[in-house]
């Protein structure tokens, strides 16, 4: 095990490295795998869906997936309750649910980071101030939050990402002050403060680089916790409008289907295992390969 | 030390200023609860005489004003709906809650403490592997996913367990389960990752050189240094679990708690009950923060000495 | 087979073997404040009956209308706007109270005379004719109605009516002596009738339990306690009955009912409930002012099609706005609504729609599939070249003047077409006022010859006048009335009566037998 104050002692280079092929176990090669294959099934989802994803066929609703009986010819994974095709749908849903996830831990990291970085360099009353909104957003469920933005700004997809934007900046703040705090004591920076370095540039070029790991772990925790959230603001009926189709609107609405007819939640369920499991596999070996302790304060 | 925790409490009744004053009036600007559950179907006029009777028809200055004043006194209204006390209706919902809580975490304490340093030792090994593999599916199901097939697999089909409400100690089985699942990926990890470091560190490898058995080192010097990291992870995630986390489980197994309380009153615009609800969870969250930091210091001088 | 593990296995045997009159009700939702006269949702509608008496009561085995002595011995016109009712004797509340006629015209006044807002909303649109009601004797009451009412029976038997408790409501809150709104705030929450049920415990939104009351004056209740529970989730409301944690469930979707139906433990009661799912349209809306564009969007709907697919063909749709409750105003013969969706192609093109988008607004799960049948209707009007959105939000904006369209539920509060259309559509009702619909002099001309003309033919006439008048200038559109079921153990023999409003749970003797 490497410590991160012996990576980070050069001024100016990043202890972080893109780690390669060789260097993954099986697991870790799996989760590569399979996050290739969902990104480029979102890309190329009006390539390779083979209908209409809101296409509907009232005459032909909950169809089971190929293989069953009642089975409805084209219709892999079997019709919804309104006989939409659930591969489309499931398609469809994963790239919106990707780009859901990515811009929410995006703009949550964008968000947290610049506020954390604020409050670690800046300290004294800029910290506290900080602190003290970290403090609060803790201590207000998030779920309530998301209700409010939902109920004052009318649901649609803009306001969507915005939620989801918000959801976890805390966090991104928290652990950016924390690194940036112990940082500023390490001999480069102080190096670089006393050979007259501006706040600014000791920011981008010497700290920035250096909290990039914990943050990547955080980025992977968050973003599969958005793939979760999207599902439960979809189950309290606050998800994305209908006739929409998330991963999470999906199982969400589908799940008073789901002693009856499963594949409608199941289909969408297993690629949001898919989807959270390889982000997660992948973070956490990234993790290891940076070897940060994920530090919560 | 004294002034650390006067800092402290000061901070606490600021964020709990703040946190009443948004939630006050983002409700507000959210809608009217005359148009979500007593208004559809009346006149205009009608509509007018119940905001009035509501005391919803007064400036947002002066509610809020009045708010401030009740609460300072003590009082925190009736329900908008069920015409009580708010204060009676949070209180008959925090039992449940909180039991749900308590179990949730005694069930997550005794499977991943074991499992995170079973990942740790066998770091390489196949079951380091499988053990987090296993740990990262409660991460990858949405809760209400695991709680629904659940009820099916033991309920419906197998009719082994009970699905509604708090009656008996079957009943937290399922709910148990269902929520457990991002708690036990969450603990696995860190305590895995805690223990990591600490079984690197000289004084494990010192503790090995003294010829205590393999099992001891690990559990009496390994886990002891670990908990420390461990505690705060777990405060926090107990935080945000008592925060909202059992919402969508509380509906499926329809557990009369404050997750279901909190949404319903959103929802429905019931300020009053939403207002104390927010209220209550943050103070607990509050509490549960400065108690786990007071741990954290007392454990680690460093930290005391940092935070000055 | 392994079964039920002891807790489970002792609850099952308790409600369904030696002692057999206990029974648990899962329902998707329980009443946040139990009050007859404030109330009437759909959700409390469930409770009332058991628990509640009205003056004169109604033979429920029927869609006919058969009056029975209720709380009323019985009643006669003394002139043309008072009656007079001989009170039953020997009634007592739930807590121990004898009614007398100062209970009954209290009940009566604390609606006709109104000062407790929530009161007045509700009395407004249903009780305006009412005057007051006036002591004669201990066992005599007199009631005046402001001008002759064709309604009397019907509007005594009125769920907002029912008989309260004067001297314990007096004695809730505050000064025991007097009647103040917190009294009836804390009524709300221990409510005291004189049913064959009292209320033993009430916690909003989570449980009512009632026990069989003693002293009831007909025929006593044949259940010893029944306890009603909230189960949100419906895939655990299902399972609770093979769990034996419910004998009977509310509110199980179309799509659900096989399930229940291929369970040899289970089986389902429903009927087609009597309210409508509606389309409401904004007339004054800038965009939809135009009366074809409307007419249009309700000629687009295939509403056959939704039944058949969401409804399994179970639910009714009308060509007008009427339900055979209505009695001698039952008239399908009128067409009002059809699907054209031919027609309403060219209205479109004669009215020059830009294809401008329309909203219409749905709650994410009130109505049992609203959600589905928004979308299915956006893929109907698409086909007519209606460019439609669904917005899914809980608020209520049936008075905003931005609303387009969306979907409510009209129930039947009462059996007649004023209890269902003409609360709603009556000029300066709750339509005109939220400002979603106009009336003019012709209208409430037709209105007043419909409301309170003695004679049924001149009744008839003039409803049809003014369903002509719906479907020249469409405000709503009925698309059904929702099959609703509730499933139950097989040990269970309960239906729906179909002489109730909707949702009644009644569990009053002859309406449930548990074996």
């Amino acid at each position: 095990m490497t410590d991160l104050t012996q990576t980070s002692s050069s001024p100016g280079s990043a202890p972080f490295h893109i780690p390669v092929w060789s260097d993954a176990n099986w697991i870790v090669r799996i989760a590569l795998l399979v996050g290739l294959v969902l990104i480029f099934v979102a890309l190329a989802a009006p390539l390779i869906a083979p209908f209409d994803p809101n296409a509907q066929s009232l005459i032909s609703r909950l169809r089971p997936p190929v293989g069953f009986e009642r089975y409805k010819d084209g219709f892999l994974f079997g019709t919804d309750e309104l006989g939409r095709d659930i591969l489309s749908r499931c398609i469809y849903g994963l790239r919106l649910t990707f780009a859901l996830a990515l811009a929410g831990s995006v703009i949550g990291l964008l968000i947290g980071g610049t506020l954390g970085l604020l409050a670690g360099i800046a300290g004294g009353v800029v910290e506290d101030f900080v602190m003290a909104m970290v403090d609060t957003q803790i201590a207000i469920p998030f779920t309530l939050i998301a209700l409010l933005i939902l109920a004052v700004m009318g649901s649609s997809l803009d306001v969507m990402v915005l939620v989801l934007g918000v959801y976890g900046w805390e966090q991104y703040a928290r652990i950016v002050r924390a690194e940036v705090k112990k940082l500023t004591q390490m001999p480069f920076v102080e190096a670089a403060q006393a050979a007259g370095a501006t706040p600014l540039r000791i920011a981008f070029h010497h700290i920035l680089p250096n909290v990039v790991s914990p943050i990547v772990v955080q980025f992977t925790l968050n973003f599969s916790n958005i793939v979760i959230l999207e599902s439960t603001l979809s189950f309290l009926g606050l998800g994305v409008q209908p006739p929409t189709a998330t991963l999470g609107s999906m199982v969400g609405i589908g799940r008073d289907y789901l002693p009856t007819a499963p594949w409608i939640v199941l289909a969408p369920a297993a690629v949001i295992l898919l989807l959270t499991f390889a982000v997660q596999i992948l973070g956490d070996w990234l993790r290891d390969k940076a070897d940060v302790r994920l530090r919560s304060r | 030390m004294l002034i650390y925790v006067l800092r402290a409490l000061v901070k606490m009744a600021v964020t709990l200023l703040v946190i009443v004053t948004l939630v006050f009036f983002a409700t507000r600007l959210s809608g009217n609860p005359v148009d979500f559950v007593l208004g559809d179907g009346i006149s205009r006029e009608d509509r007018e005489l119940l905001i009035a009777y509501y005391g919803l028809d007064a400036t947002i200055g002066s509610q809020y004003w009045r708010y401030l004043v009740s609460v300072f006194s003590g009082e925190f209204g009736l329900s908008f709906l069920e015409r009580r006390p708010v204060s009676q209706i949070v209180f008959e919902r925090a039992w449940p809650s909180l039991k749900l809580l308590l179990s949730a975490i005694s069930f997550t304490l005794i499977v991943s403490v074991p499992l995170g340093i079973l990942a740790a030792i066998y770091r390489t090994s196949i079951i380091g592997s499988v053990v987090m593999v296993i740990a990262f599916l409660g991460y990858a199901v949405p809760a209400f996913i695991i709680g629904i097939l659940l009820v099916l697999i033991f309920g419906y089909t197998l009719n082994w367990l009970p699905v509604i409400g708090d009656g008996s100690a079957l009943h937290f089985i399922m709910p148990t389960l269902a929520i457990s699942g991002m708690l036990v990926a969450a603990i696995t990890r860190f305590t895995r990752n805690a223990m990591l470091d600490v079984l690197s560190q000289d004084y494990m490898r010192t503790a090995r050189a003294k010829g205590l058995p393999e099992w001891v080192v690990i559990l009496k010097h390994g886990l002891r240094n670990a908990s420390i990291t461990l505690l705060s992870v777990i405060g926090l995630q107990i935080a945000g679990l008592a925060a909202s986390g059992s919402v969508v489980v509380e509906a499926i197994f329809a557990w009369p708690g404050i997750g279901d309380l909190l949404v319903r009153s959103a929802i429905l615009r019931d300020y009053p009950v939403l207002q104390f609800a927010v209220l209550s969870v943050a103070i607990v969250v509050i509490v549960i923060n400065a108690a786990v930091d007071i741990a954290y210091a007392y454990a680690d001088p460093r930290i005391r000495l940092a935070k000055g | 087979m392994t079964k039920l593990l002891a807790t489970t296995a002792l609850a099952s045997l308790i409600a369904t073997g030696a002692f057999a009159s206990e029974l648990t009700v899962g329902a998707a939702n329980v009443s946040s404040y139990l009050d007859p006269g404030r109330d009437h949702s759909n959700v409390g509608s469930q409770f009332y009956y058991n628990s509640f008496d009205t003056l004169i009561a109604k033979n429920h085995d029927t869609t006919d209308t058969e009056w029975r002595p209720g709380l009323a011995t019985e009643w006669k016109l003394i002139e043309p706007t008072v009656m007079e009712l001989k009170l039953r004797e020997g009634v007592k509340f739930h807590n121990g109270e004898d009614m007398t006629a100062d209970d009954v015209v209290f009940s009566l006044n604390r609606m006709y005379q109104a000062d407790f807002p929530p009161y007045q909303v509700r009395a407004r649109d249903r009780l305006e004719n009412f005057e007051k009601a006036e002591k004669i004797d201990d066992h005599t009451v007199r009631i005046t109605a402001r001008r002759p009412e064709p309604l009397w029976e019907t509007l005594l038997n009125l769920q907002q009516v029912m008989i309260v408790p004067l001297d314990y409501t007096k004695g809730l809150a505050g000064d025991p002596d007097k009647i103040e709104h917190d009294d009836y705030e804390a009524f709300s929450l221990k409510p005291v009738g004189t049913g064959p049920y009292k209320v033993a415990e009430f916690v909003p939104g989570e449980r009512v339990v009632w026990e069989r009351f003693d002293d009831f004056w007909g025929e006593k209740a044949p259940l010893d306690k029944v306890t009603v529970k909230h189960m949100p989730e419906t895939a655990s409301r299902i399972t609770s009955l093979k769990t034996g944690e419910a004998d009977i469930v509310t509110n199980i979707a179309p799509d659900q009912l096989g399930l229940i139906e291929n369970d040899p433990d289970m089986k389902a009661a429903g009927s087609a409930t009597a309210l409508f799912h509606v389309m409401i349209m904004n007339v004054n809306h800038p965009k939809l002012k135009d009366a074809r564009i409307r007419q249009a969007m309700s000629l687009a709907i295939d509403r056959d099609t939704l039944n058949e697919a969401l409804w399994g063909g179970k639910a009714v749709v009308p060509s007008t706005h009427t339900l055979k409750e209505f009695g001698e105003l039952y008239q399908p013969e009128l067409t009002t609504f059809e699907y054209n969706p031919e027609k309403a192609r060219e209205l479109l093109q004669e009215a020059g729609y830009d294809g401008f988008e329309i909203s219409y607004y749905t709650a994410p799960s009130y109505y049992t599939n609203g959600l589905l049948a928004a979308q299915a209707i956006m893929e109907m009007w698409a086909e007519v070249g209606i460019n439609g959105k669904v917005t899914v939000q809980d608020k209520w904006n049936g008075g905003s003047p931005d609303m387009m369209a969306r979907n409510w539920s009209n129930p039947m509060y009462f059996a007649d077409p004023f209890g269902s259309f003409g609360v709603m559509w009556a000029p300066n009702g709750p339509s005109e006022s939220e400002g979603r619909f106009n009336t003019d002099e012709d209208y409430a001309k037709a209105w007043e010859q419909f409301r309170f003309s003695g004679d049924v033919e001149l009744r008839r006439a003039a409803y049809a006048e003014l369903m002509e008048r719906i479907k020249q200038d469409p405000p709503v559109l009925p698309l059904y009335r929702p099959y609703e079921s509730w499933a139950m153990k097989n040990n269970i023999d309960w239906a729906p009566k179909p002489g109730h409003i909707p949702y009644v749970l009644d569990f009053r003797a002859g309406s449930i037998a548990v074996n």
